[in-house]
């Protein structure tokens, strides 16, 4: 196409705009692979075959080089880095409260959060100050080598669009250090009341920092004052503006404090089952009728869990737990966590699933961990997911004697 | 997340469960011919009756309970509830094919021969008939036992039961190919995957176990059941 043919591209550019109504069709496009009749698994290589193989191949790809339209400016904007094997938000677009984690006052995302927003068009990924493709951030986010990434990705991306908030699995000593960072730099009076709060509610000591900070004791003297006041319900004359704040402040932490602990005491119930899971029959007429002869062959009992025998649980596999699930109507906040409704334990294709005695050796740990940081919590049940062949995903939950 | 059992009864259930017994009310004599132990129907001890009162064994000439009405079929006892008839009810003396009784020992030298995890698979047997269960082979669903309330004609079976002891690789189920095929055909008949996985203690002898000293094998019991988190999450939000 040289000079001459100048006006002739012209044109062309113009008609190749949409209309306004052609934009709003195109806009919310959904596409689906056709599928019809079953799935053929050998190779005829007949003529009919290839033809119909030649209209599917056309097929796909009028299918994909259709037009996409979308917002102009409708995405977020992240740039990748390579060393921290994470994604740096530059620019917020929608609701980010259940993706991504605070470093230094950065937002950052992990490499399955960025994504699976890529993929689902909210992102728009950066690298060496360049946009990167779907297919280049597979490469890019998932590395060139096999690893459990693709499926922490898979599994991250299908229990996401079922509507659950994923997060990556928290121990309660992971838990500790990230407050820390965030306030290391000097506590604000904020700072101090809210432990203060977790201190009385939770029994949680306040850390060092934190008390050696100078609003510590001011904080602690006005909120025993205020304490006083509740108690005898009187009210003080004078109030400064300062002090309203706090109150405020106070109210509210009050209320998001005592929910999970209530949740989780229902939670540990269902955790701890010592019992068979199959005495339903016992109180059957027929049972009780026949008590004595079936209490002669009651022979062989059920496996008693004891606490103390230590037995070689030191040779069984170490589940790895991978995510936390908390749902959305539960007001989640990344910044305080409540107890998630599971934790998710990846199975590989080709990993075994987990016996009897490892989920017991999971389930122990995460509630010993669990017990130092707050005695009254309990550990979320374990949702076992198994990633196929296929790269289908099924979840399963153990229910244990 | 408590774990309830199914329970789904049949729509025919034709007649009153209660009215029978959970054990044989008289006395049997059966020939062990390998396989299974064979009742002969008599005048004072009908094999039909043995059938209802406990759902023990199954009729040579029949899918079910002896119904045939050929005055030749016989009941066919599995292993385990032959001995539980013969050795803990005592309301069956088995002999062998030459016409000897035989005894507790000798009946498992022969079970042993027939299938080497036979006292794993009494001991779950055991454990399932004491809490007032059923027993049925579970061939057809591709596991030990099947389970069922009150019988097959009452109920459609609650469970599959799977044995798993500490001499054979107990790990094969737990491979995902494994876990998903069984359950998913389980699944689809309302039943779930019950796990036994039988302990001894270090020195429990299967070849010499006695009635007494099978209380050294204790069970643990696990169920897996395919958790659906998409229909789980919606119901959450409903609420």
């Amino acid at each position: 196409m040289s000079g001459a043919l100048a006006s002739v591209i012209e044109i062309q550019t113009k008609n190749s705009y949409l209309s306004a109504a052609e934009l709003i069709v195109h806009r919310h496009a959904e596409v689906e692979s056709p599928r019809i009749g079953l799935k053929r698994t050998n190779v005829e290589g007949s003529a009919a075959e290839q033809e119909e193989l030649q209209h599917a191949y056309a097929n796909l790809r009028s299918v994909l080089s259709t037009r996409r339209i979308e917002r102009h400016t409708g995405r977020a904007i992240a740039e990748w880095h390579k060393d921290q094997q994470a994604a740096e938000v530059l620019r917020k677009d929608g609701k980010f409260e259940s993706f991504g984690f605070n470093r230094q006052g950065k937002l950052y995302l992990e490499y399955y959060e960025a994504l699976f927003l890529l993929e689902l068009n909210r992102l728009q990924l950066e690298y060496c100050q360049m946009i990167v493709s779907v297919e280049q951030a597979y490469l890019l986010l998932l590395g060139e080598e096999s690893s459990e990434k693709y499926n922490n990705y898979l599994v991250y991306s299908a229990l996401s669009r079922a509507g659950y908030i994923v997060v990556r699995h928290q121990t309660a000593c992971q838990d500790a250090p990230t407050i820390s960072v965030k306030s290391a730099a000097a506590p604000s009076s904020e700072d101090c009341i809210w432990a203060l709060l977790e201190e009385t509610i939770s029994n949680k000591p306040a850390p060092e920092y934190i008390k050696a900070s100078h609003y510590y004791v001011t904080a602690q003297s006005r909120m025993a004052d205020l304490k006083l006041q509740i108690v005898n319900q009187t009210h003080p004359s004078v109030e400064d503006n300062s002090l309203k704040e706090d109150f405020k402040f106070d109210t509210r932490k009050r209320r998001a404090q005592s929910e999970p602990k209530e949740d989780a005491a229902t939670k540990r119930v269902k955790t701890r089952n010592t019992e068979s899971l199959i005495d339903n029959l016992k109180t059957e007429p027929n049972y009780t009728k026949f008590k004595e002869i079936f209490e002669r062959f009651d022979i062989v009992q059920l496996q008693q869990d004891d606490y103390d025998v230590t037995e070689d649980y030191s040779d069984l596999r170490n589940l790895n737990i991978s995510f936390d699930l908390h749902l959305h109507n539960e007001g989640f906040r990344r910044s305080a966590p409540k107890a998630p409704t599971f934790s998710v334990v990846i199975v590989a294709t080709d990993e075994p699933f987990p016996t009897h005695n490892e989920m017991i050796k999971c389930q122990r740990q995460q509630h010993s961990i669990l017990s130092i940081s707050s005695p009254t919590a309990g550990a979320p049940p374990l949702l076992v997911i198994s990633v196929s062949e296929s790269k289908q995903i099924q979840a399963f939950l153990y229910y244990m004697s | 997340m408590e774990f309830k059992a199914h329970f789904k009864r049949k729509r025919k259930s034709f007649y009153n469960f209660n009215k029978h017994a959970a054990f044989p009310i008289c006395e049997y004599k059966g020939i062990l011919n390998g396989l299974a132990v064979e009742v002969v129907n008599t005048e004072q001890a009908s094999i039909a009756s043995l059938h209802d009162n406990g759902g023990y064994g199954k009729g040579s000439m029949s899918r079910g309970g002896p119904i045939s009405g050929n005055p030749h079929e016989t009941l066919l006892l599995g292993l385990e509830e032959a001995c539980l008839l013969a050795y803990f009810l005592e309301a069956l003396e088995i002999s062998d094919l030459a016409g000897n009784t035989l005894s507790w020992t000798g009946f498992l030298q022969v079970a042993l021969e027939y299938d080497t995890q036979f006292v794993y698979k009494l001991a779950a047997y055991l454990y399932l008939k004491a809490k007032n269960w059923i027993i049925k082979s579970g061939i057809k669903f591709g596991g030990d036992f099947l389970i069922y309330k009150q019988g097959p004609s009452h109920f459609h079976a609650s469970f599959l039961v799977i044995v798993q002891n500490p001499s054979n690789d107990n790990s094969s189920h737990f491979v995902a190919k494994n876990l998903k095929g069984v359950q998913r055909v389980a699944e689809t008949s309302d039943k779930d995957v019950l796990l036994l996985n039988v302990k001894q203690t270090q020195e429990f002898n299967p070849l010499l176990v006695t009635r007494e000293t099978l209380s050294a094998l204790t069970i643990e019991e696990t169920v897996i059941r395919r958790f659906n988190y998409t229909s789980f999450v919606q119901s959450k939000q409903k609420q």
